[in-house]
């Protein structure tokens, strides 16, 4: 008798402790970057560079990681949620585009063109750009600004 | 001076004013926003994007989107995860794009400010599949920009996106999609 109510116990605390897991899995939100180290550190210039020069091993080596991009300010975009900033050679229509995470949203009232700052965030690929009118992007979004 | 030269000049001189004329015709954004809702029995799926590009020529009427697949934001970690390894495969397939046309371009005074129906049709390339697609639209002409607005669905099973059995009762195969895009004159 007391041997099957252990038995019982067990199971009811194993399905228990499934569900737990199963619900928070479940409602686990996309984690916010100011935490998470990145994988990358890189110059805005020489990453749009890698990727022109060649997509392919630039995607298998970049994608799914975190990047710490360095660059000088090109445009900062408002727009839905906390706006985007592009980081590049200001002559060059090519970028690096930063969506930002609606955490940063604080901070970039400060943030002027042309000044040098470091953006980490999620690397969602490459654009290229096929007209010749528009130029290439690199893209990142749940971006955040690194102190 | 030569005849010769001189209409070369003239002619040279013409493309020179004329080119960045032209080159106003074409409407643009690199922040263009879509969004996709799937709604099943328990299960709503539901994401956004904000760095669509997009591009209009006014003169012909050609339109085009480009979308990086791993770009769209879920609030569920767990679902992004599985929208991308498991749905549509964003490391094989990193990108969804949209070529076609403004069938009834013409009804479109992109120079006067105003609201305008737009019927567009074209071909939309996701998880390595090409469909025709048709959407009937908006477009907001306000201050030079145009303001292009779009809902339609599209059947996952059109583009190869297999539902697990597992979950198939709970989702939805018909996704709504809803295009929102603000587009700049391109300058050159």
């Amino acid at each position: 008798m007391s041997k099957k109510r252990i038995i019982i116990g067990g199971i009811v605390v194993v399905i228990l402790a499934l569900a737990t897991y199963g619900w928070y899995q479940y409602n686990r939100t996309v984690k916010g970057l100011h935490d998470v180290r990145a994988d990358y550190s890189v110059n805005a210039t020489a990453l749009i560079n890698e990727f022109i020069s060649n997509e392919d091993s630039a995607n298998k080596k970049y994608l799914n990681r975190i990047l710490a991009v360095k660059g000088v300010i090109k445009n900062i975009e408002s727009g839905e949620g906390a706006g985007t900033i592009v980081l590049g050679d200001s002559t060059d229509l090519s970028g690096v585009r930063c969506v930002l995470d609606s955490s940063a949203h604080s901070k970039t009232a400060s943030l002027q063109r042309g000044a040098l700052i470091t953006i980490k965030g999620a690397i969602t690929g490459f654009s290229k750009d096929e007209t010749g009118l528009l130029g290439s992007d690199v893209q990142l979004n749940r971006c955040v600004i690194s102190e | 001076m030569n005849q010769r030269i001189r209409k070369g000049i003239i002619a040279f001189s013409f493309l020179l004013v004329t080119a960045p004329l032209l080159a106003q015709d074409k409407y643009f954004t690199k922040s263009g926003s879509i969004g996709f809702v799937s709604k099943g029995n328990i299960e709503t799926i539901q994401a956004n994007h904000r760095s669509v590009t997009c591009v209009l020529d006014s003169r012909t009427g050609a339109l085009q989107f480009a979308v990086l697949m791993k770009g769209f934001e879920f609030k569920k970690a767990l679902m992004q995860e599985h929208f991308n390894e498991n749905y549509v495969e964003s490391d094989k397939y990193p990108k969804a794009e949209f070529r076609g046309q403004v069938v009834n371009n013409s009804d479109i005074a992109y120079t006067k400010d105003g609201e305008y129906k737009a019927h567009v049709k074209g071909k939309l390339t996701l998880h390595g599949q090409t469909k025709d697609v048709e959407a009937d639209g908006k477009i907001n002409v306000k201050n030079g920009k145009l303001v292009a607005n779009s809902v339609f669905t599209i059947l996952m099973s059109d583009y190869n996106i297999s539902i697990p059995n597992l979950v198939k009762e709970n989702m939805s195969n018909t996704v709504t999609i809803t295009v929102n895009c603000t587009l700049d004159p391109l300058k050159s």
